[in-house]
């Protein structure tokens, strides 16, 4: 060859940073193009469970393979990003016991190792399940964020020579003689890095060949080149508790149904899901009963959910993928294996290849897969090492240090920041300043906000699914503005302010699900501090100019512009 | 996939009644109804995480908080309760940062939170963990921190030669060994061993036999019925017992002249000073005692009063949160404050307000309400009462804290937070009127005697003086 | 608002009816009637130059964006900042009070190894920073029991006018405040318990008495008239579950869509009916149950409890308060 090949990958989810990792450790020239941030899509919005397989044991078990292996896989490459929580199969009374039993059995004949337990035994790994569950399996389930691990494959891929550019939305695939030969991207705010008010701009990137890894948008992509992908979009509702009831997945042991799973996820439990198809991946309901069925459904097995504070509720979408002679009428009976459709064989269309369907816990899988198919192409002979390589962050690394002797920081603080790092907790919180706590509730400091924003720009929500600031219990009631701050000076005051608006907009979405109770009381206090004591819905500097020679200037007589600005009841009393 | 399924729970774990269900190769179904076992069955497993559902983050608490004030080592309550809480990993023993033993346990942070988190139990808990697993239980620390806790076994050992104990305690070499080898401030002199303690003085008395003598003739005189069924059991706590007994003495006769018969109830320390220090264990040992003792006489009828705020803050909030003993959560509903009881079933104010008072004790005090008695809503009680009574005057000397915090000032490393807190009050002591302090906590008492030199007394004397002939 | 006015002497704007322009921590500018002496000299009106001081580790308050976004507002004076470090070096994260704390005693602190009194040492390092600014700002951490000696001592060093920037809770100048109202409540002679919640009432068309719960006691409490101030939803004087809003103490009626997804709007400063969730009252703020008649005759409601208007859209919470307040201690007083 020539040249090396380049690709552009299309969709900054797991699969997408997967294949872009994969294709450039081989040594391949990659362009990564997400319309918004990384994990915009599906992978965002997801509860976060690695699956061990037990939950595909019984209905697909080709899925539950691929998932023990790659569980497997994850817990080494990608120690920054996993927990092993461990999870069970919990069974109530009114729950079959023949299904118990296949779903034990399932696992054993899928390699998944499986224990029962009692009653007893399992509330005493997690004593908040309800007193009259009867016995349940456990097996290895996980919780990953899948924000950070998208985040290391796309480091790594630019480590690799990648390009990786968010906030590019691709507008057209360019077509030459039938083949793709490229793809035209509307950039938000220029090539780089996001920055507010940055002039962004229309780009024709040619690439040798295009991958279409956008899930549930894949069949708008394919469109664009005039080829049906019939991609059945099914939403789920996952509602995010604010602290964790339980420290292990919780799994309602049922053929199928909604509201059947809690994952414990960094600070909070997140209940799911619901599955329903429906036709705009990014235009559908947001409805009340989805949330009300996950507590009222799940507090049958962890009764404390029925009182607990809820902080927010999202929605996403499965990228479900069945060849259309199927028909399968349930979104739940699609199949959750993945498809690689090359358009050239199916269509006619050479240069392309889409892949859809699939599960989260198997994107390096779908990735080395998609991978070899390209190399295939341009008769590249390169190993897949993404199975080996450690991401990075991931590498040697423990999290039980000595973080105020080491880094200034206090227990719990320090861990979770050296959980969220891995091994670039020392070049990231070894700092000279003092490192305050910007966040709270999740425990960010000032170092880990800095290196995000070093990383994504003055996007505030890039920060956020770095870091995880705004992410707690106050949902950014008290670090919107703290976070706008540490943008200067690198940006100036009105990219901070746009991004500021932005965060908080994106933050009052998500809990306008959980307003109720201690959630609404804190969206309140919340308000009343952006709008009164911050006066951000009426922020001088956005709106009509001020006539501030209107207004009292302190002196007794207003408009002489003398200042009366000491006291003079001698200070002792109250002032 | 679909299971015949049983029409409800009541008998689905019997076999035969599941579709299939027939093999579990742990345990067999015996179709009886299970009543789990509790799983908590000690304190230090107590999960407080959902306590952080009420947080806010006003930081109300923070502002309340006297650590946080003078030592910025110290994060303040909202990050060592909801935000350490929530943080918190289930799974790992160095998770609770070592600044939790840095609080002095005054609970002003439950009383601040407008939303009902559940700050001291969170804080007492982090702490009992934290000395659980991170404190070496050969540390000269945790010793040290120990005998301050079980000040009770000292205080006995002491009693029993009151006139030695007093010298050899505050011996200058003595002193010197006790902060270079324990950690002992020896900036302050230690109390006093009464000659008599309050149970002495009680038996000579009488005991109850005498007081239900007292408490007749006193219904006699105040014209209520001969067998009104008035009865209170004395808590009197340590201090009271070991050093202050004239402050029970107080109590027993300001109570007899109401026409109540008093009992003392077997009773160990209240556990403050051990929550204080991690020691729940110790706490335990003695709630195992006062419970049971106290829970008997509530079922008759017959609550628990308390002369020292911390020991009725203890057997009120800290026991039905820490601890799970039969009877412990009517212990907390029949446990009262001494004065408070009054308030509540005595028209006390009437009395005090005709009442007149020499100025035997003094003529003018400076008021401090402890820590302890600001959480029972107490802080304001004894200068309401006292501002309506003939020949006293009563001025509160502001909301600050004393900083001594029970055995926390007592500590060599804690000495100076302790006086830094202090501070504020003793100037405003200074500034009063009044050259006698009052204050209803032991400990505080000793705070503003070691940094004014004023004497101390409590409001049960002042009452005492004012209506016991 | 005189009785306002005297009850804390320390607090300006009495001198005329037009509203100021208060900076504060974001670097927007929020009108108000009232204002603490504290920040009287950092009023959006003057034209004078500002030199705004932040602490670097004090992050709610960072100086140089605060200064940014107030000249993007147009103030008609110039606006500089300056982040300094403490001094004494105060640990990162420590509370607001300890940075007053000090500043209230003057309290010795080491600096360059070196021990001198606080005041003068904050001084110092802004003193080597202005640049002829007639005033100069800090966030409002300047003292808690004597803010004015904290201002005066930072005057007379600086030869500028010192004002503070309020900053979001824990706020200085609330508890300040808070102190001052207790203080007026203590002076009038006033019987006050803080502390234990009042959790239930007994009389029908009349509380005869209420109920106030400690640790599973109930200990009961009796008054001619009552007045119900226990706050909105922060408060918790108005709570909420996902079918309803209540007011929990005595079952005020308080009016509300039943859907829940009616209680918001969809942006986060859009027109929110929960901001205005709380009781209707009478003329005589006597709170109304659903027939539109008085709930009890002897109680009145006062505060965020109320219920028809939007506080932090129409920066009416303070005024409301002070305003029904007075009115409901009136009515009261008038019917005993």
């Amino acid at each position: 060859m020539a040249s090396v090949p380049h690709v552009a990958v299309i969709g900054g989810g797991s699969t997408g940073a997967g294949i872009a990792r994969d294709l450039s450790m081989r040594g391949l020239d990659v362009t990564l193009l997400e319309q918004g941030n990384l994990t915009h899509g599906t992978t965002g919005r997801m509860h976060g469970l690695l699956h061990s397989g037990g939950r595909y044991a019984v209905s697909d078990q080709k899925s539950a393979r691929e998932c023990i292996a790659e569980n497997r896989v994850l817990r080494d490459i990608a120690s920054h990003c996993v927990e092993m929580t461990g999870g069970l199969f919990v069974k109530r009374p009114e729950d079959s016991a023949a299904y118990f039993e296949e779903k034990l059995a399932g696992c054993e004949e899928c390699g998944i190792p499986a224990e029962v337990l009692s009653d007893e035994e399992a509330r005493a790994v997690e004593p908040h399940l309800a007193k009259d569950v009867d016995r349940a399996i456990s097996v290895p389930d996980g919780a990953v964020d899948p924000f950070r691990l998208v985040v290391a494959n796309a480091a790594s891929a630019q480590e690799h020579g990648a390009r990786i550019e968010t906030h590019s939305t691709v507008t057209d695939l360019l077509v030459e003689d039938g083949e793709v030969a490229g793809v035209e991207v509307e950039h938000g705010s220029g090539p780089g890095k996001r920055v507010h008010g940055v002039e962004g701009g229309r780009e024709e990137v040619r690439a040798d060949y295009v991958v279409n890894a956008t899930g549930a948008w894949a069949g708008r992509i394919g469109e664009m080149a005039g080829v049906d992908i019939e991609v059945r979009p099914s939403k789920g509702v996952m509602t995010v508790m604010n602290v964790r009831q339980v420290d292990t997945v919780i799994n309602r042991c049922r053929p199928k149904g909604d509201a059947d799973i809690i994952v414990p996820h960094e600070t909070t439990c997140i209940l799911g899901t619901t599955d329903e198809e429906v036709d705009d991946p990014e235009d559908y309901p947001e409805e009340r009963w989805e949330v009300d069925m996950m507590i009222d459904t799940l507090s049958e097995v962890v009764p404390m959910l029925a009182e607990a504070r809820t902080i927010r509720s999202f929605w996403g979408v499965r990228p479900l993928y069945e060849p259309p002679e199927v028909g399968s009428e349930d979104p739940t009976d699609i199949t959750r294996d993945y498809f690689l459709l090359d358009h050239e064989e199916r269509d006619g269309l050479a240069g392309m290849t889409s892949i859809v369907g699939g599960k989260f816990t198997t994107y390096r899988m779908m990735g080395e897969e998609i991978s070899d198919h390209v190399c295939e192409q341009f008769g590249i002979d390169a190993d897949c090492r993404t199975a080996d390589v450690p991401l990075p962050g991931s590498e040697e690394f423990s999290v039980l240090r000595d973080y105020m002797d080491e880094f200034g920081l206090r227990s719990p603080i320090g861990r979770r920041s050296v959980e969220r790092l891995g091994s670039r907790a020392d070049e990231v919180l070894d700092t000279d300043g003092p490192n305050p706590t910007v966040c709270g509730c999740e425990g960010v400091t000032r170092a880990e906000v800095r290196d995000a924003i070093e990383q994504s720009g003055s996007d505030l929500n890039a920060v956020r699914i770095r870091t995880r600031a705004s992410m707690g219990n106050c949902q950014g009631g008290f670090c919107c503005h703290r976070l706008a701050s540490e943008l200067l000076p690198e940006h100036d005051e009105l990219t901070a302010r746009r991004a500021w608006d932005e965060l908080l907009e994106e933050r009052w979405k998500g809990q306008r699900h959980a307003l109720w109770g201690q959630q609404l009381s804190q969206a309140m206090l919340n308000y009343a501090l952006h709008a009164t004591t911050q006066n951000r819905d009426s922020d001088p500097a956005d709106g009509e100019p001020v006539d501030f020679g209107a207004f009292d200037d302190g002196s007794a007589e207003s408009g002489t512009g003398m200042a009366v600005g000491v006291a003079t009841d001698g200070g002792n009393r109250g002032d | 996939m679909s299971d015949a399924e049983p029409p409800d729970g009541a008998d689905a774990g019997s076999p035969g009644t599941d579709a299939g269900g027939e093999f579990d190769p742990v345990e067999p179904d015996t179709g009886e109804e299970f009543e789990p076992v509790d799983v908590f069955p000690d304190s230090g497993d107590f999960d407080l995480r959902p306590g952080a559902d009420s947080c806010y983050k006003c930081s109300t608490c923070d502002t309340s908080c006297p650590v946080a004030e003078v030592d910025d080592d110290f994060p303040g309550p909202k990050f060592q309760g909801p935000e350490q809480w929530r943080l918190k990993r289930t799974d790992d023993d160095h998770e609770v940062d070592d600044s939790v033993m840095d609080c002095s346990n005054c609970m002003r942070c439950d009383n601040a939170c407008p939303s009902g988190v559940p700050l001291s139990q969170m804080h007492n808990t982090a702490r009992g963990q934290y000395v659980d697993d991170r404190m070496s239980t050969l540390s000269v620390e945790y010793w040290r921190n120990r005998i301050l806790a079980n000040y009770r076994t000292s205080a006995w050992f002491a009693s029993k030669a009151p006139r030695v104990a007093n010298v050899a305690m505050n011996f200058g070499p003595a002193r010197w060994v006790m902060e270079k080898a324990m950690g002992i401030t020896s900036e302050r002199e230690f109390p006093a061993f009464a000659t008599e303690t309050f149970t002495e003085w009680w038996a000579r008395r009488g005991g109850a036999a005498a007081s239900r003598e007292h408490a007749r003739e006193a219904r006699e005189r105040r014209s209520e019925p001969a067998d009104a069924d008035k009865r209170v059991a004395y808590f009197h706590g340590c201090y009271a017992e070991y050093n202050t007994p004239e402050v029970g003495k107080a109590l027993v006769r300001v109570y007899e002249h109401f026409g109540y018969e008093v009992v003392v109830p077997d009773q160990g320390c209240s556990g403050t000073p051990m929550f204080a220090n991690g020691m729940l264990e110790d706490a335990r040992r003695h709630a195992e005692v006062n419970v049971p003792s106290l829970s008997a006489l509530a079922e008759e009828g017959c609550d628990a009063i308390a002369s020292c705020t911390s020991c009725s803050m203890a057997l009120r909030q800290e026991y039905p949160e820490l601890f799970d003993i039969e009877g412990i959560d009517d212990v907390a509903a029949h446990t009262f404050e001494s004065v408070e009881y009054l308030r509540i079933h005595e028209d006390l104010v009437s009395e005090v307000r005709e009442a007149e008072v020499g100025d035997d004790l003094a003529a003018e005090f400076a008021y401090h309400a402890p820590c302890h008695a600001r959480n029972q809503g107490l802080d304001r009680q004894a200068v309401e009462l006292f501002r309506d009574l003939e020949g006293a005057a009563i001025e509160d000397v502001g909301e600050s804290c004393s900083g001594i915090s029970g055995t926390y000032g007592w500590k060599d490393e804690k000495y100076e937070t302790s006086m830094a807190i202090g501070e504020e009050m003793f100037e405003h002591m200074h500034d009063a009127d009044g050259e006698t302090g009052m204050t209803e906590c032991p400990t505080c008492a000793m705070q503003m005697e070691h940094g004014t030199g004023y004497e101390v007394r409590h409001p049960l004397e002042l009452l005492e003086a004012a209506l016991v002939d | 608002m005189e009785f306002f006015d005297e009850a804390v002497p320390h607090y300006r704007g009495s001198h005329t009816d037009r509203n100021a322009l208060v900076p504060t921590h974001g670097g927007t500018v929020k009108p108000t009637a009232r204002y603490p002496a504290s920040v009287s000299a950092g009023l959006a009106s003057e034209d004078r130059d500002v030199l705004l001081v932040g602490f670097d580790s004090l992050v709610d308050f960072d100086a140089p964006h605060a200064a940014a976004h107030l000249e993007a507002a147009g103030v008609p004076f110039e606006v500089r900042a300056v982040t300094v470090r403490f001094p004494g070096d105060l640990r990162a994260d420590a509370e607001v009070t300890r940075y007053a704390k000090p500043l209230d005693t003057d309290g010795e602190t080491t600096v360059d190894g070196r021990s001198r009194p606080v005041r003068g040492a904050l001084a110092e390092r802004v003193a080597a920073e202005l640049d002829g600014e007639g005033r100069v700002g800090f966030p409002a951490i300047l003292g808690d029991d004597r803010p004015h000696r904290v201002r005066a001592a930072l005057e007379d060093r600086l030869d500028a006018d010192v004002f503070e920037v309020p900053m979001g809770p824990p706020s200085l100048p609330g508890m300040r405040l808070e102190d001052a109202l207790f203080d007026a409540l203590d002076e009038a002679g006033v019987s006050i318990e803080t502390g234990n919640p009042v959790v239930d009432y007994d009389g029908d068309d009349r509380i005869e008495q209420v109920s106030v719960e400690k640790h599973g006691a109930r200990i009961p409490n009796t008054a001619d008239q009552y007045v119900l101030a226990t706050g909105g939803l922060v408060g918790k004087g108005v709570e909420s579950d996902r079918k309803r809003v209540s007011e929990p103490v005595f079952g005020c009626h308080v009016p509300h869509p039943d859907d829940r997804y009616d209680w918001f709007d969809t942006e986060a400063f859009g027109d929110h009916a929960f901001a205005r969730f709380g009781v209707e009252t009478d003329d005589s703020l006597r709170p109304l149950n659903g027939r539109g008649s008085a709930e009890f005759e002897n109680l009145r409601a006062a505060g965020s409890v109320l219920g028809g208007y939007d506080f932090p859209a129409e920066k009416s919470g303070s005024g409301v308060s002070i305003a029904t307040g007075y009115a409901a201690g009136r009515r009261a007083g008038e019917a005993v």
